[in-house]
């Protein structure tokens, strides 16, 4: 059995009288694509908001590679290797895409005074940002500003910027929402070849087809806990998760 | 007469930076005329009183000014936005209240015998200043610093450590605000804690406001502007706060980023071309 990069480990998270997350454990093993599926509100960008540090957690324990983490602040797990979207993409707008990226560089962001001592690297740098905007197609738009970009683009590029800081596990949150059919096909083949640059990747979605395809194994959520968790086909399958999918609409 | 203009506005156009530092960073500072206070006193003991040259005056005394921004910058600048203003305009009702209680530097009648400081000083020090900024607006610090800006959240996300981050350009901007009030103490002979009132504060934020905070020459174009303009048009000095808020209303309507706002990249895809 492959090891476990990150661990939850009976992760609870209140606000006020709403439990997002009750008692959650689940793992992220190495070189995995791990699902998370659940229905609106059931607690999967919570669960991402709690990973990457945005939410301290009121109990329980987040492991990674063997390291406690859960006292980390958000900077410190970025640090650590948790890098992550945001279901509404977060870009820096006024900035240019060549930028979003480059200031993801960990040279950087680790010791954000020490370029002033140094500009050595400069053309380095831009060369490699360039190669991640290219993985991503977006090259060609590098000095836009990433407030133009249509949808599917701005989507990528937050990815991109996500990925410049060499993560050890990337949480994806809902990356094909809003995305037509072929966009999301694209999409696939973008998360698929990253795959092999990164410990793991997390991809939070509602739509089961698309994380049935995508997908090593599965975690099923609703109402903040652990409904299942293993391959896609024993997921989906799980009576639980058919009932929780059968009660709401649009997932 | 003349002299005078090129002083004032030379230490205006410091003032300008000294908040633009800050708003670089996401905060805003309503405090920097009690920081340029601390600097003009500062140097002003240290001149008076301990015989220190000026050169070494104004620096230690910077110094001194930057250490006491981060130290209540740090948890000021936990809070953000109408927080923030309150916090930072409290800082500067204080520091003149203290000015004023301290007999030492000569409270409500003020502290004489401040000599040393000529308009082409504080024009050097400006041209240096710009230099630095212009050469910043150049590396990553700067991109790390619009991060910042834009989207606290997400910059801590990447693993920068925000707080740092904001708590350094506060202290960065005090300082230049205390050198700002060091040459300017040095050139009037005798300081008052009035020379230093909330207005100076409100008026530095309104002349970077209007120059326009996306590039590094919108907060001098907005001090110079607002310094001369009521000299040019005589009779109008006494209109000064007037003019002041005629013309902040009309910007904003027409310019809303401020006269100059255009922002320049910190790179561009065709320096990884060139050989
Ligand atoms: N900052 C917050 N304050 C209060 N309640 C929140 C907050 N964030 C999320 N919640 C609540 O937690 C629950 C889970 O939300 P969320 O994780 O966004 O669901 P989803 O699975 O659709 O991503 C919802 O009931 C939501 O209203
Ligand atoms: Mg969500």
């Amino acid at each position: 059995m492959a090891e476990t990069v990150l661990g939850f480990d009976g992760v609870s998270k209140r606000f006020g009288g709403i439990h997002a997350l009750s008692a959650l454990s689940f793992e992220v093993r190495a070189g995995e694509i791990l699902g998370v599926i659940g229905p609106n509100g059931a607690g999967k960008s919570v669960m991402i908001n709690v990973a990457s540090g945005v939410y301290a957690a009121d109990e329980g324990r987040i492991v990674h590679r063997g390291r406690d983490i859960t006292r980390l602040n958000a900077h410190q797990r970025g640090r650590a290797g948790i890098a992550r979207t945001f279901q509404n993409i977060r870009l820096f707008k006024r900035m240019t895409v060549l930028e979003n990226v480059l200031v993801a560089d960990k040279t950087h962001t680790v010791r954000p005074f020490g370029s002033l001592l140094s500009f050595g690297r400069r053309r380095e740098e831009i060369a490699a940002a360039l190669a991640e905007l290219d993985r991503m197609r977006l090259a060609d738009k590098a000095d836009q500003l990433a407030g133009t970009l249509a949808y599917g683009d701005a989507r990528r590029l937050e990815i991109a910027r996500a990925l410049a800081g060499k993560p050890s596990v990337l949480f994806l949150d809902e990356p094909a929402a809003g995305m037509n059919e072929r966009e999301t096909e694209e999409l696939l083949a973008d998360i698929r070849a990253c795959r092999s640059r990164l410990d793991a990747i997390v991809v939070v979605e509602h739509d089961m087809a698309l994380l049935r395809v995508l997908s090593d194994r599965l975690v099923a959520m609703n109402y903040g806990q652990l409904l299942a968790e293993g391959t896609p086909d024993i997921v989906l399958a799980h009576p639980e998760v058919v009932s929780a999918y059968l009660g709401t609409q649009d997932g | 007469m003349i002299a005078d203009h090129i002083m004032f506005t030379g230490v205006n156009v410091l003032l300008a930076w000294s908040v633009y530092v800050i708003l670089l960073s996401g905060s805003v500072s309503f405090a920097n005329g009690a920081f340029m206070a601390i600097g003009g006193y500062g140097a002003g003991v240290l001149t008076t009183k301990f015989g220190l040259p000026l050169v070494a005056g104004i620096p230690i005394a910077a110094l001194g000014t930057a250490a006491f921004g981060m130290i209540i910058g740090l948890p000021a600048l936990r809070t953000r936005g109408i927080y923030l203003i309150l916090v930072t305009t409290g800082i500067a009702f204080c520091v003149k209240n203290a000015i004023e209680a301290i007999p030492y530097v000569g409270g409500v009648r003020g502290m004489r015998g401040l000599v040393g400081a000529e308009p082409w000083h504080v024009w050097v020090v400006a041209g240096v200043v710009g230099l630095l900024l212009w050469l910043l607006s150049r590396t990553p610090l700067q991109r790390i610093l619009d991060a910042v800006r834009e989207d606290e959240l997400v910059a801590r996300s990447l693993g920068i450590n925000t707080v740092y981050v904001k708590v350094i350009a506060f202290g960065t901007g005090a300082a230049l605000a205390a050198v700002a009030g060091g040459l300017y103490a040095h050139y009037m002979y005798v300081i008052n804690p009035e020379h230093f009132g909330i207005l100076v504060s409100v008026y530095v934020v309104l002349y970077v406001i209007l120059g326009g905070v996306n590039n590094l020459w919108g907060p001098p174009l907005g001090a110079a502007v607002m310094t001369l303009l009521p000299e040019l048009i005589r009779g109008l000095q006494a209109w000064r706060p007037i003019v002041f808020g005629v013309v902040i209303v009309i910007l904003l309507l027409v310019r809303p980023e401020g006269l100059l706002p255009f922002r320049s990249p910190t790179a561009r895809a065709k320096e990884a071309r060139r050989g």
